[in-house]
């Protein structure tokens, strides 16, 4: 009996000792597992152009937080694909639908599942060669005069080597040096860089330069929790938690501290004052979308009647929008009669005519 | 070295004398391009085939005379051939174009490639050099405004005063409609009239600053047009309206700067090929 009792001890102890050994192999010693055994737990596919479903197998929250990002969306977007003519205007292709994002490079446009918009394999898959490389050889005549252009790519009477994704040898790019069995990664520290984001939100990157804030998109776009990449049954436990960037890249939330909007009586009108606070680019901010806010006065008699109603369009396509910490104010004029007035700021996204409120202030005359 | 250089030279100078040169014929109209172009490019197809294939007739046409500088007659005789095969690909995309090929004319070019006599590879290449700019004359502008001149049309803009959406040329009659209010009040001396039509215009016209970014990816053409000349035209038009005793000279004088910088130069680019869209809508319309 006691014996049985000691076995089944020691074969527990040494079951904790290879998980704990599998663990430590896994998190801090992954140059110790042999390579035969590394490839037997590889799954090649994920390296050519896999679908984000895939990744969802393991990447279970990352990719439930992408779904709800506005990146999922970018190729079937409504006001998109209306302001694309039917997706078929060329300049508009390359940043919805990229096919490879390299920190600080305009992405080339992808053929194959467009439907996902910005997705999992053009943000983290590509070789290791390095960005902007310039093709190998000279273009033939014809070519030359439309250097650039997309079609000239694929289209030349032999085709010269490009950059591609798949130029060097394949990898998951990320933030991390860590060892995952069923894809190699490479650590690349652009992944928390603004520049990465700035790829394709040119213009937002350069009003953050502009700011010399020090905050990178990331930080507030992609707030990182304690928490595991990877929520494959079991396996997942194996690899210790780290913070992981919150991929629904947060939009629209306009906080309290961010905004200030003070209203006072000055010379016969109404001066509404509104403040960019923290947020190091304009407010809203765009490339060629045309998010904006709506700032409305509207006086009223002692009855409740509407006398008057004011509006200001503040949007970074008019070129009026809110730059960081500077104070815009707007004078509205006082009528006779008027004893109310209410102001409020709504806020419109790119993407979508409805509006919601920001801020509302009720003010006695 | 010296024949070779001699050579390259000549490759040259055939290439340049048998490359289809734009000259657009005078009496030139505007045909709407044929029905199966419409499957080579966006948004039937994901690329534009009939670009890409242009490229590769051309790389290969090129090719020859490249190869045939460098005395590698080898390729050049590939390319030759390969030229001959792709020549006839193009051919057989857009059937309504197939009078603008010459396959006998290819043939032979290639024939003579074999050869290896600059001369007579040179006199082979003029026919088929005429048949691409033959098409290129008549066809290059049609393409253009079809697949890749963006339609004002399919733009909706939304009104800032009313709220309204509108099509983007409806748009543009209320945009003049108000322009005429500022400037038929101010023709009567209805000053205080044409300052309130003036803030609704003003509204209305720098509005045109967020259709740029649907067709343009940058925001420096936003310098034309919308930029420092008319805001400059419509402070000019309050500081008056604003002042005791109105200039009319000043004031027309401002009204004309808007005109032209405002409208008019906008509309030579951007309305041309607008106006050949429009009838061919309407002529797509009328069919229904
Ligand atoms: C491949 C180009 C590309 C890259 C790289 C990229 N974005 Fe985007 N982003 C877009 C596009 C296109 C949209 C608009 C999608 C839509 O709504 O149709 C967008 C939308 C967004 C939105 C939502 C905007 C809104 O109107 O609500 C946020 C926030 C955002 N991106 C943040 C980031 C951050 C942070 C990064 C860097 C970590 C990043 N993006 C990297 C192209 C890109
Ligand atoms: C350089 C990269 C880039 C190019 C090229 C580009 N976009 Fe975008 N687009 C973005 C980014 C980044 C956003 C997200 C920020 C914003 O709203 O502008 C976006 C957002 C949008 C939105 C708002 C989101 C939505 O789903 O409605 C529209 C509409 C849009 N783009 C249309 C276009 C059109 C039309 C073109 C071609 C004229 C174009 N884009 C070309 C980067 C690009
Ligand atoms: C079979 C499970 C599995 C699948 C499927 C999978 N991954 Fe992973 N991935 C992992 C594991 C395990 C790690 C390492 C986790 C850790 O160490 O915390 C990882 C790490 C990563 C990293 C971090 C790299 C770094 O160096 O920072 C990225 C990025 C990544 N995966 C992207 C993807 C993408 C994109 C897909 C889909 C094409 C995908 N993964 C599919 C298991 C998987
Ligand atoms: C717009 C580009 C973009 C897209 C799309 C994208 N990622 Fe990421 N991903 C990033 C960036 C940037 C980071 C680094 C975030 C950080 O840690 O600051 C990152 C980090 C990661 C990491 C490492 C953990 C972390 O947060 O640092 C994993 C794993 C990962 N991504 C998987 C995925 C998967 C799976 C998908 C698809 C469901 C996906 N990513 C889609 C840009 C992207
Ligand atoms: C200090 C935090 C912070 C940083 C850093 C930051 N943003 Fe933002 N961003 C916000 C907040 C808050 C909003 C919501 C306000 C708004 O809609 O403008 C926002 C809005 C956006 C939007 C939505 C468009 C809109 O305005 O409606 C985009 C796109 C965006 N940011 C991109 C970026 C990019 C790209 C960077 C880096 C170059 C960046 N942001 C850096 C806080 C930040
Ligand atoms: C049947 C009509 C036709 C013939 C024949 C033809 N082309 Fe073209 N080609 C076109 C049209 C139409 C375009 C414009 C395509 C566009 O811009 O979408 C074009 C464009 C081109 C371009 C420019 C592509 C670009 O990127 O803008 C080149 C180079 C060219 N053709 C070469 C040739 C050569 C060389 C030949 C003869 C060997 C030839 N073509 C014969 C119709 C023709
Ligand atoms: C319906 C699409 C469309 C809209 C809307 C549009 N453009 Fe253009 N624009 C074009 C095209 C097409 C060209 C000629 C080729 C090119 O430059 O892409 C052009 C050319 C130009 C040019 C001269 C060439 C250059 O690129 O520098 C300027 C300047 C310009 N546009 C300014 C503007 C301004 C300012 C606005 C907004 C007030 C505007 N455009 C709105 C389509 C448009
Ligand atoms: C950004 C370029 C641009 C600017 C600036 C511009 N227009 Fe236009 N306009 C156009 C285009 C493009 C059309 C053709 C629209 C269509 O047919 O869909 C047009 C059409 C018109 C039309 C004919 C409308 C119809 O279809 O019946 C009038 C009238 C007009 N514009 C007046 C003006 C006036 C007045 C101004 C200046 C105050 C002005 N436009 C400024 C681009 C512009």
């Amino acid at each position: 009996m006691k014996r049985i009792r000691i076995l089944l001890l020691i074969s527990a102890l040494s079951a904790l000792l290879v998980v704990a050994g599998v663990y430590f192999a896994v998190n801090y010693g992954s140059r110790w597992i042999p390579e035969p055994l590394v490839q037997l737990a590889r799954e090649p596919d994920l390296l050519e152009n896999a679908e984000s479903k895939k990744c969802s197998e393991c990447h279970k929250l990352i990719f439930e937080a992408w779904k709800k990002s506005r990146h999922s969306r970018a190729w079937v977007s409504e006001t998109y694909i209306k302001n694309s003519e039917d997706r078929s205007k060329e300049k508009c292709l390359a940043c919805h639908i990229p096919e490879m994002v390299r920190a600080g490079v305009k992405p080339d446009p992808r053929l194959w599942n467009r439907d996902e918009g910005i997705y999992c394999v053009p943000c983290h898959v590509f070789g290791d060669a390095p960005p902007g490389t310039p093709p190998g050889a000279t273009p033939p005549p014809a070519c030359a005069e439309v250097e650039n252009s997309p079609p000239c790519k694929g289209g030349r009477g032999d085709s010269l080597p490009v950059v591609t994704p798949a130029s060097g040898t394949l990898a998951m790019n990320g933030p991390y040096d860590l060892f995952s069995p069923p894809h190699p990664t490479r650590q690349n520290p652009d992944y928390r860089k603004s520049k990465f984001c700035g790829s394709c939100h040119q213009k937002t990157l350069k009003e953050w330069e502009g700011t010399g804030s020090e905050k990178t998109c990331q930080s507030c776009h992609m707030p990182p929790a304690e928490a595991r990449l990877t929520q494959k049954f079991i396996l997942g436990l194996f690899h210790a938690k780290k913070p992981v960037g919150d991929h629904g890249f947060r939009h629209g939330e306009i906080g309290d501290a961010d905004l200030a909007m003070e209203a006072r009586i000055a010379g016969g009108a109404i001066a509404v004052a509104l403040t960019n606070q923290t947020i190091p680019h304009l407010v809203p901010t765009a490339d060629n979308g045309d998010p904006r806010l709506f700032l409305y006065a509207v006086l009223r008699d002692a009855a409740g009647v509407e006398l008057e109603k004011y509006k200001e369009i503040i949007a970074p396509q008019l070129e009026t929008a809110l730059p960081y910490r500077k104070t815009a104010e707007y004078k509205f004029p006082l009528v006779p009669s008027a004893k109310r007035a209410e102001i409020f700021l709504q806020y419109q996204p790119a993407w979508s005519k409805e509006r919601s409120d920001v801020r509302r202030i009720q003010m006695d005359l | 070295m010296k024949g070779h250089y001699k050579l390259a030279l000549t490759a040259l100078l055939i290439l340049l004398a048998v490359l289809p040169v734009q000259s657009f014929a005078k009496d030139m109209v505007a045909k709407e391009p044929p029905k199966s172009l419409d499957k080579l490019y966006p948004p039937v197809n994901k690329e534009q085939k009939w670009v890409q294939q242009m490229h590769k007739i051309s790389g290969h046409f090129g090719g020859v005379f490249v190869d045939m500088g460098e005395q590698d007659w080898e390729n050049a005789e590939k390319h030759a051939a390969r030229f001959v095969e792709s020549y006839k690909e193009a051919a057989d995309m857009v059937p309504e174009w197939k009078d603008y090929f010459d396959h006998e004319s290819a043939r032979k070019f290639a024939e003579e490639v074999k050869t290896r006599d600059a001369a007579r590879i040179g006199k082979a290449a003029g026919p088929v050099g005429k048949t691409c700019g033959k098409c290129h004359d008549d066809q290059y502008l049609s393409v253009w405004t079809r697949y890749h001149w963006p339609s004002a049309d399919k733009i909706a803009i939304t009104d800032p005063v009313d709220e309204k959406e509108l099509k983007y040329g409806k748009y543009m009659s209320l945009l003049s409609g108000a322009f005429k209010g500022v400037t038929v009040n101010f023709g009567e001396g209805q000053y205080d009239r044409a300052k309130k039509a003036l803030g609704g215009f003003k509204k209305r016209f720098m509005e045109l600053k967020s259709v740029c970014s649907k067709c343009h990816t940058g925001d420096a053409v936003k310098q034309f047009y919308v930029g420092e000349a008319s805001a400059q035209a419509f402070d000019g038009m309050e500081a008056e309206l604003n002042s005791p005793k109105p200039n009319p000279g000043n004031f027309w004088k401002h009204v004309g700067t808007l005109g032209y910088e405002g409208c008019k130069k906008c509309h030579l680019t951007h309305r041309a090929y607008a106006i050949v869209q429009e009838i061919w809508e309407e002529k797509e319309e009328a069919r229904k």
